[in-house]
């Protein structure tokens, strides 16, 4: 019995090509006997359930000795609050990636930004300050904005490499310029102290960047000289 | 009683490095008889192998600095197979044995994590395993020659000892290469691995060959090439293109006489650059035997022994605690361990088993599993006028197989497919 299509033989019985799936016309045969027993093997997990199970149980002993610590000795919570939120941080950055099979960066990323912006929110009520909505929040609002687009592009988009990381250095650049602008409008900083050299250095090598990608030989060396 | 131990090979320190959570280098080898197994005696013809090949039977364990083998202490237990061969082995399993014992109705099959061996050291567990099986079923008289060793003895000395230390160049050849075309695919869902068997007559691979001036694994690795060729032109314009490159492991054993039965191969990659122009099928096989030729060759070897064994003797690095050392070694592979290549063709040739054997011994296969970046891999071994070519992959898409096998089809070799596809 040979496949029409690829002209290959098949195996008695077999109902389709494995090759192409063309359907194979065999009246009066039976099912080929499988060569390999209906028979999965468990899913493995242990490895990664066992990092994530491991951390879970060290934050969790953590926050239980803060919380002792805090209570014996001040009867409040005192400093503890800033260990707690810390830690439930770097749960949600380290451990809880750890949970998933897959984890995904387009989730992950915003949702490390959602939990820095509620760390940093605590802090800024806990000290009686003003400056989360003034500026922690829209500097955060724009990392996460910038990483998650970064992400998404290089991961959903074939090619362009170089015009993303040409793009994203230039919007870094722009992002460090906002950056002080908050800071200037927050805490009265004098603006420009800084954010003009970083934006000058992420400016060029996004352009550089950007017009390596129109120029195929320079992209081609590029390639070659940074391939990983 | 102190336990056994031994230091991995130098080919073996990348592949605990490299693991990952849902992929580790394992390999199989396996052998059909007449009848169905017992998988009593075939658990008994495990047991008496253990002290002639006692570097098989060991766990894997983490030191400060460097991962090592230490003897097992639990009996490898013979299992049924599973659907699919070469089923991820997690780090708790080879923490217990780093190999499997597998049976299923006439096939006896030995998975190997590669930390152990390579596939010349594996076939030579598999034919002793075998003779032990059929010495305890009908009694035998198995003659103690070519690949079937003595089993009341101890391993000889040059059995176990790493033979990259003993021929390694002065100088390291460049590990540098282009990176080559990356095949890819819808991954399959639970680590599913589809295997594509194509049986041929060996007489008529090695007279295409020959028609060709080239040695089988210098056709088929032309025929693959030339399908990824073409699957690559389908896809993207020339200008965009990349090298088509075949992985190749060399056994360096009958370069250097060496009589180790842990690894001792290294691979190279050869291949053509499409964006240059076309090739035609006769220039594409001239080509491959012609790298392969210039490449398999005990200096270029050395060179390349040379650039593993190297950094394992800078102080500074062998000092470094072992996840630092994971850190660079999976680097190192990230850069220069499969991106030279498209996938492996992996051809362990004739498997001479005595004469008393044959009768029993239907069929015998080697599969390798698929890299840890690329989805296909393709492992070719010779038995009884047959050669079996296992085409083994991680996605969905059979393209590459169609390709493959059609090809070898047009070049008049007659091929018969089987797959565990259901």
């Amino acid at each position: 019995m040979y496949c029409v299509k690829c002209g290959v033989r098949l195996q008695e019985g077999a109902q389709s090509c494995p090759l192409c799936q063309t359907p194979v016309w065999n009246p009066g045969e039976t099912t080929a006997e499988p060569a390999y027993p209906d028979h999965y093997p468990r899913a493995h997990r242990e490895s990664a359930l066992s990092g994530a199970v491991a951390l879970t149980v060290i934050c969790l002993t953590a926050i239980v000795v803060v919380l002792t610590v805090c209570f014996k000795l001040y009867g409040a919570l005192r400093w503890g609050g800033y260990v707690l939120s810390g830690i439930l941080l770097f749960y949600v950055v380290v451990a809880l990636p750890l949970w998933f099979r897959q984890p995904r960066g387009e989730v992950f990323v915003p949702v490390d930004h959602a939990a820095a912006a509620l760390f940093v929110l605590y802090i800024c009520l806990k000290t009686g300050g003003h400056w989360f909505l003034s500026f922690a929040f829209p500097v955060i609002l724009a990392s996460c904005l910038l990483s998650t687009a970064l992400i998404c592009l290089l991961k959903y988009v074939r090619g362009g490499r170089v015009f993303i990381l040409g793009g994203f250095l230039l919007l870094l650049g722009g992002f460090t310029v906002l950056v002080e602008f908050f800071e200037h409008i927050s805490f009265g900083a004098e603006m420009f102290r800084w954010s003009l050299y970083s934006l000058s250095g992420f400016g060029t090598a996004g352009l550089f960047l950007l017009i390596a990608g129109m120029i195929p030989p320079l992209r081609q060396v590029l390639r070659k000289r940074f391939f990983f | 009683m102190q336990k056994k131990w031994y230091r991995l090979d130098t080919a073996a320190l990348i592949f605990p490095a490299i693991a990952r959570r849902d992929w580790c280098n394992v390999f199989r080898v396996s052998a059909s008889l007449s009848e169905e197994v017992d998988p009593a005696l075939l658990q008994r013809a495990a047991d008496e192998l253990r002290r002639r090949f006692p570097s098989y039977f060991v766990t894997l364990r983490k030191g400060f600095f460097w991962y090592y083998l230490e003897e097992s202490e639990r009996p490898v237990q013979v299992q049924s197979d599973y659907a699919y061969p070469l089923t991820y082995m997690s780090s708790r399993e080879l923490r217990r044995n780093c190999l499997r014992i597998l049976y299923y109705k006439n096939r006896i099959a030995v998975e190997f994590f590669h930390a152990l061996t390579d596939g010349r050291g594996g076939s030579v567990f598999l034919a002793n395993l075998v003779a032990r099986y059929l010495e305890l079923k009908y009694g035998l008289a198995i003659p103690r020659e070519g690949l079937i060793r003595d089993l009341s003895r101890e391993p000889e000395s040059e059995e176990l000892e790493d033979s990259f230390l003993k021929n390694a160049a002065e100088v390291a050849a460049g590990r540098k290469e282009e990176p080559s075309y990356r095949l890819h695919g819808t991954r399959e869902a639970n680590g599913f691995r589809t295997l594509t068997t194509g049986v041929v007559d060996t007489q008529a691979l090695l007279d295409t060959a020959h028609r060709y001036g080239v040695t089988v694994t210098a056709l088929l690795a032309a025929v693959m090439a030339e399908s990824i060729i073409a699957m690559q032109n389908a896809e993207r314009p020339r200008r965009r293109q990349r090298p088509v490159k075949i992985t190749i492991p060399v056994d360096l054993r009958r370069l250097y006489n060496s009589r180790t039965l842990r690894n001792f191969s290294l691979v190279i990659n050869v291949g053509v650059d499409p964006r240059y122009g076309d090739y035609r099928f006769e220039e594409l096989c001239r080509s491959i035997y012609h790298q392969l030729c210039l490449g398999a060759t005990p200096q270029n070897m050395a060179g390349m022994i040379a650039a593993n064994v190297q950094p394992q003797q800078i102080i500074a690095l062998r000092l470094a605690p072992v996840f630092l050392k994971n850190l660079v070694m999976d680097g190192v592979y990230r850069r220069s361990g499969e991106s030279g290549g498209s996938l492996n063709i992996s051809n362990i040739t004739n498997l001479p088993l005595p004469e008393v054997m044959r009768p029993y011994v239907q069929r015998m296969e080697f599969i390798i599993g698929p890299q840890r970046s690329y989805p296909n891999n393709c492992s070719v071994l010779s038995y009884g006028g047959k050669t079996y070519i296992n085409m083994i992959r991680s996605i969905r898409e059979s393209e590459l197989e169609r390709r493959f096998f059609s090809r070898l089809v047009e070049l008049g070799i007659a091929v018969e497919i089987e797959s565990n596809r259901r």
